[in-house]
């Protein structure tokens, strides 16, 4: 079963950290991303760009028409996403937890309910 | 006669595109070409390290590789059409077997190969790919892994250039003239950005990511014995050697970044920067000079400063006027306009740069936010630096740079 794990945060929560305790925080992540690839639970964590390099996509006459945006109401979003494929949600909510920030800042949970066909 | 593993990759990688030169030379059908010679290189590859290298290694490759065409042919659906046309291009005497020991006829038909992979026809990231693969002798999977991405991707990408290739029919006479010189700025452009890549890149683990900084700079190396005489070539050349010198001091251990001016110069490759010196002097008084060649002179004035202090920012900004004449462009002018404040001040640059903001898009480049903001920082709005340093984090477009540029904010900010 799959599960899909998404961290929130903002530019300015990001400045707030000491340049210090970067390099610890790295490597927090980067062990937790390590250890969950190894045990092939973590299919992909993936970082995203600041929501002012977000873009809102339309089709107009067949051709892509793209405008900035979402101006989203809240104060975070999205920062990381992160996939799992584990053998119980019991087990992916653990997985949740581990998350090295999971102490101060939830983690948001949900469980994907369908996948198209990898091979065609 | 044992050979070590490393010695037997490079020697591999030196000889790839000669081998598939030979063999699309010798059979057209680029795509199919290509895989066979790619088989014979592994092929090599696990078998010379463990019993020897053989006395020819380019006409064991060849020899092989035409065995591999063979047999893929013969297992193509089309097996009967595709054979005709195969015993049709070639001549009677070379079905009795390659002149293996015959004079390598290979300098024209590897640069032949080289602006082959760097079609106007074909991308830039295709290029890219068919490059590494072709003339650089990387597999899909090393390929994929450089730049992160899976390998069906990069399988996927490599197949349609190849298969483009073929359609278009490969030809291995070199264009003529202007012509020439613009496919040549081409492939120079597609070294140029796979050197970029490998540059920007943090490092990844270095046993299953190649260094395609190194690879580039290889490669280069191999195009300026090539065509010693081109300016560009070796101004390409020079400014890559130039500019990985800084490499050892360009990161910290924990993958950061850290900014020229902060740099331990002592860490700089004295032997890397003395052989692009030495290379850029060469070229410069030759004649006309190139944007390559231009950029490489500004590296060279970089990396000769003992200090930051001791940059001769004058002369950086005398380069750069020349370069924004020769090959005008945003970024071109954006470090044109940190020279201007080096010289002239801060306040003088903050202008340069108020004229490149009227553009739309480069107001909300990283790069111009982040250069605005030192230039506030020397001129003492520590506010505005650090406002300017903010918007450059959100628009960055690499960890290391969102973190260092967000490292100042909380600098400017605690």
């Amino acid at each position: 079963m799959k599960y899909l794990m998404l961290i929130y945060g903002n530019q300015e929560k990001w400045a707030s950290i000491p340049a210090e305790e970067w390099p610890a925080a790295i490597a927090k992540q980067d062990a937790f991303n390590r250890k969950y690839q190894a045990t092939g639970e973590l299919i992909g964590a993936y970082g995203l760009a600041d929501e002012v390099r977000a873009k809102l996509v339309r089709r107009e006459n067949g051709q892509p028409a793209v405008t900035d945006g979402p101006y989203l109401e809240t104060k975070e979003y999205i920062a990381s996403f992160y996939l799992l494929d584990c053998e119980s949600e019991e087990r992916a909510l653990q997985i949740a937890a581990d998350m090295p920030w999971a102490d101060v800042d939830p983690v948001e949970f949900w469980p994907i309910m369908h996948e198209a066909k990898p091979d065609m | 006669m044992s050979t070590g593993q490393g010695d037997v990759e490079d020697l591999l990688r030196e000889l790839a595109p000669q081998v598939l030169a030979a063999l699309v030379r010798r059979y057209g059908q680029f795509h199919l070409c290509e895989d066979a010679s790619q088989e014979a290189l592994l092929a090599a590859a696990l078998q010379w390290p463990a019993d020897g290298r053989p006395e020819n290694p380019r006409g064991w490759l060849i020899t092989v590789a035409s065995r591999r065409l063979m047999d893929q042919v013969r297992s193509e659906q089309s097996r009967r059409t595709r054979e005709e046309l195969i015993a049709v291009a070639t001549p009677q005497s070379e079905l009795l077997g390659p002149p293996a020991d015959a004079e390598p006829a290979d300098r024209d038909d590897s640069l032949a190969l080289l602006f082959g992979c760097c079609h106007p026809d074909l991308s830039s990231p295709s290029q890219i790919a068919l490059t590494l693969r072709a003339v650089g002798g990387l597999s899909t999977t090393q390929i994929a892994a450089a730049f992160g991405v899976p390998e069906a991707t990069m399988a996927q990408r490599i197949s349609r250039a190849k298969q483009t290739i073929s359609d278009t029919g490969f030809d291995f006479s070199l264009p003529p003239g202007a012509e020439r010189t613009k496919r040549l700025r081409a492939v120079l452009h597609v070294l140029y950005l796979v050197f970029n890549e490998g540059y920007m890149a943090t490092d990844g683990d270095a046993l299953t990511v190649p260094a395609l900084a190194q690879e580039a700079i290889r490669l280069t190396r191999w195009l300026h014995r090539l065509l010693p005489d081109d300016g560009e070539v070796t101004g390409l050349l020079a400014l890559m050697l130039l500019t990985d010198a800084r490499r050892p001091a360009r990161t910290c251990p924990d993958g950061s970044l850290v900014p020229l001016a902060e740099q331990d110069r002592q860490k700089w490759d004295q032997a890397q920067i003395a052989e692009g010196i030495a290379l850029i002097s060469a070229a410069l008084p030759r004649g006309e000079v190139g944007p390559y060649q231009l950029q490489a002179a500004i590296a060279a004035v970089h990396d000769e400063a003992k200090t930051m202090a001791d940059t001769d920012w004058p002369q950086i900004l005398g380069l750069y006027d020349l370069l924004e004449r020769a090959a005008p462009n945003p970024f071109t002018a954006l470090n044109r306009a940190v020279a201007v404040a080096m010289v002239h001040g801060p306040d003088a640059g903050l202008e340069v740069i108020a004229t490149l903001a009227a553009d739309k898009r480069m107001a909300q480049h990283h790069r111009l936010l982040a250069a605005r903001a030192h230039m506030h920082e020397l001129a003492g709005d520590t506010d505005a630096a650090a406002a300017d340093y903010l918007e450059a984090a959100r628009r960055a477009t690499s960890p290391p740079e969102r973190r260092y540029l967000t490292l100042q904010v909380t600098r400017l900010t605690r």
